[in-house]
């Protein structure tokens, strides 16, 4: 029996309450955005439709992020030479085996997975900052290591790679792109809400808060570590793969210091621990850049800076960091939330609980 | 013999990079990832220094030291001061934004080309004969004999001197130190002070001895290596540290590939993570094994 016109957070079946776009307001919007979403690439550019594409790549990487240093609570600073393997997996395959995208991607997928056991491994005995010294080591590592490799091969050149092609149909330009990525990183986005709302998702929170309070609750916090470690690691893998064939190079030298301190802008900016703030996140530090410099050339006053806002953006994004770090720990999404709770409330300022 | 050498040299710089790592964290208990960055500013004044004065070694190395503490007690009560208090994911990433947000400076005031210091002080270069047919370059002797000073006076101060066991008790334990009546924000400001004097030393030496410029910055990095290995908090472990990473870069990067070097103090410094992560020397802090 259908009651839908009844306010929309009346419940009356148990699977209800599970649904992710639980009210008719939230299902208005996720339509309208997905339409939109559908038709933005006609509103756009070529090089806009390039950043959407470094968006949808940089959400990924995000969300893998977010997923170990935001609801797991381990401070990872490895990311940018997981990325690496993934792009460097993919170059592998392709200039050794010249496997299609469905094997490299898969492959990516694996690689990612084993890598972050091996990295998790160090993670059961540390914490804090040995954590993250560990994770920056090994970053190093990799780094030197996949160096060593590219020199071996390609002799130091990197690696080209040619566009690639699902089922006959090769997704060359950046519309291809679009649509590719669209539905790949919406997929993500929901895989990683699903993994949040479930037992995954609250073991991994629990082992933030207090992992000797969890151990004692039955949770086998090891497990669950290798598991977050695993999956971040993995999606950050596949991040890299996409990255790899949309920009068609692959080079050592891409995947430095300066990526980690994009991929950890993202994470703090957008707010530590939720799915919005890595989206928001990685919004703000790949397109921002982008419309800064266009809009300083098109105001006179500003002309020269345009061009300089690509060497600035990383102090600048330094700067950000702290100073979200000391005043909105919750990053973007704490603003979001703070607004829409304002509204929420109005014309009232506080109400007697949290909801 | 000659291997033995270029360790011992090469130990000398990194325990004095590690000095500085120590006493920050000994100070502030945080890992401060600026210190390579803190390293290039100091060398870059220097170097400026040294520009203008046309030669002057002793004004540019006095600018470099002072400029170095300003810096450093800048640093501490502009940053560090009031994020106190806050997990150590804060500090991490917050010296991390220190870090680039000095990096972007250095590039914005000198630009990124490489700078050769050594240019200016001919004969500080000139190789000195210390046994049979083994030869060290002048600035080689400089860093051994700086580095040796420096790990056995800065123990030695903080035994001896008042000021050193204020230093002491606040690295032991800062808030009963601040009720005891030592004002902690000046002690952990000398630290941060000292601690970029050391790191602007080490980079005057590499500046002369290899190259200046902003990307040199890893060079300091790597210097977190030593400090950790010998144990975060200890003074005695950075000399042992840095003997150990020294000889596992240049043994490395003699007898397997030379490019290694650059991850040999990393992948040492992982193996110590696993086997001791608090160091030789250092205090057992809350790591449980799950």
């Amino acid at each position: 029996m259908s009651f839908s016109f009844l306010p929309s957070t009346l419940r009356t079946a148990h699977a209800q309450d599970m649904w992710l776009l639980d009210s008719a307001f939230v299902r208005l919007w996720a339509t309208a955005g997905l339409a939109g979403a559908l038709v933005l690439p006609a509103l756009l550019t070529n090089f806009w439709m390039g950043v959407a594409n470094q968006v949808f790549i940089a959400v990924i990487g995000a969300l893998a992020l977010n997923l170990l240093m935001g609801t797991t609570g381990q401070i990872s600073l490895g990311h940018a030479g997981f990325i690496a393997a993934g792009a460097f997996t993919v170059a592998a395959l392709v200039t050794h085996l010249d496997a299609p995208i469905g094997v490299t991607l898969l492959t990516a997928l694996v690689v990612g997975a084993i890598l972050g056991v091996l990295v998790g491994l160090p993670a059961l005995r540390l914490k804090g900052l040995y954590l993250a010294v560990s994770t920056l080591a090994a970053h190093f590592v990799i780094i030197v290591g996949l160096g060593q490799y590219q020199a071996a091969i390609s002799y130091g050149a990197g690696f080209s790679l040619s566009p690639p092609s699902i089922f006959g149909l090769e997704i060359a330009s950046e519309r291809h792109w679009y649509y590719f990525l669209l539905p790949v990183t919406l997929g993500i986005l929901l895989l990683n809400v699903n993994w949040l709302r479930s037992a995954y998702g609250r073991a991994w929170t629990a082992i933030r808060h207090r992992d000797i309070a969890a151990e004692s609750l039955g949770i086998n916090v090891a497990r669950y570590k290798l598991l977050a470690f695993s999956a971040s690691t993995s999606l950050t893998c596949f991040a890299g793969a996409l990255a790899a064939y949309h920009t068609g190079f692959v080079s050592v030298e891409a995947f430095d210091f300066h990526l980690l301190i994009q991929y950890l802008a993202m994470v703090i900016i957008g707010g530590l621990g939720s799915v919005l703030g890595a989206v928001l996140g990685a919004v703000f530090v790949i397109a921002l850049p982008n419309l800064i410099s266009v809009a300083a050339d098109k105001v006179p006053l500003l002309q020269g800076l345009g061009g300089k806002v690509f060497e600035l953006q990383i102090g600048v994004f330094g700067a950000i960091m702290l100073l979200f770090l000391m005043l909105e720990p919750r990053g973007l999404a704490g603003i979001w939330a703070r607004v829409r709770f304002y509204f929420q409330l109005w014309p009232f300022k506080y109400r007697a609980w949290e909801s | 013999m000659s291997l033995l050498i270029v360790i011992v040299i090469q130990a000398g710089f990194y325990a004095l990079l590690g000095l500085g790592y120590v006493l920050i964290y000994r100070a502030t208990r945080v890992l401060n990832l600026a210190h390579g960055d803190l390293m290039v500013f100091g060398a870059f004044i220097f170097y400026q220094a040294l520009a203008n004065s046309n030669g002057g070694l002793a004004t540019a190395v006095l600018a470099a030291c002072v400029g170095a503490m300003l810096l450093g007690a800048l640093v501490y009560t502009g940053i560090m001061r009031p994020l106190a208090g806050y997990p150590v994911a804060v500090g991490v990433l917050a010296t991390i934004a220190l870090g680039i947000g000095l990096r972007s400076i250095v590039t914005l005031i000198w630009s990124g080309q490489t700078r050769y210091p050594s240019e200016y002080v001919g004969q500080l270069g000139r190789p000195i004969e210390i046994a049979a047919g083994v030869f060290i370059s002048g600035i080689d002797a400089v860093i051994v004999v700086f580095a040796a000073l420096a790990l056995v006076g800065i123990p030695l101060l903080l035994q001896r001197a008042a000021i050193g066991v204020d230093m002491r008790g606040v690295a032991e334990n800062a808030l009963l130190a601040a009720q005891r009546g030592i004002n902690i924000h000046v002690i952990n400001a000398l630290s941060w002070a000292a601690a970029t004097l050391m790191a602007t030393v080490a980079g005057v030496f590499f500046s002369l001895k290899v190259r200046l410029g902003p990307d040199i910055w890893y060079v300091g990095l790597a210097g977190f290596a030593p400090a950790l290995i010998g144990g975060m908090d200890s003074l005695r472990g950075v000399a042992i540290g840095a003997v150990i990473v020294a000889a596992a870069e240049v043994l490395a990067a003699r007898y397997i590939a030379p490019q290694i070097a650059l991850a040999a103090p990393f992948l040492v410094l992982l193996i110590a993570l696993w086997i001791r992560p608090w160091g030789i020397y250092g205090t057992r802090e809350e790591l449980e094994r799950i």
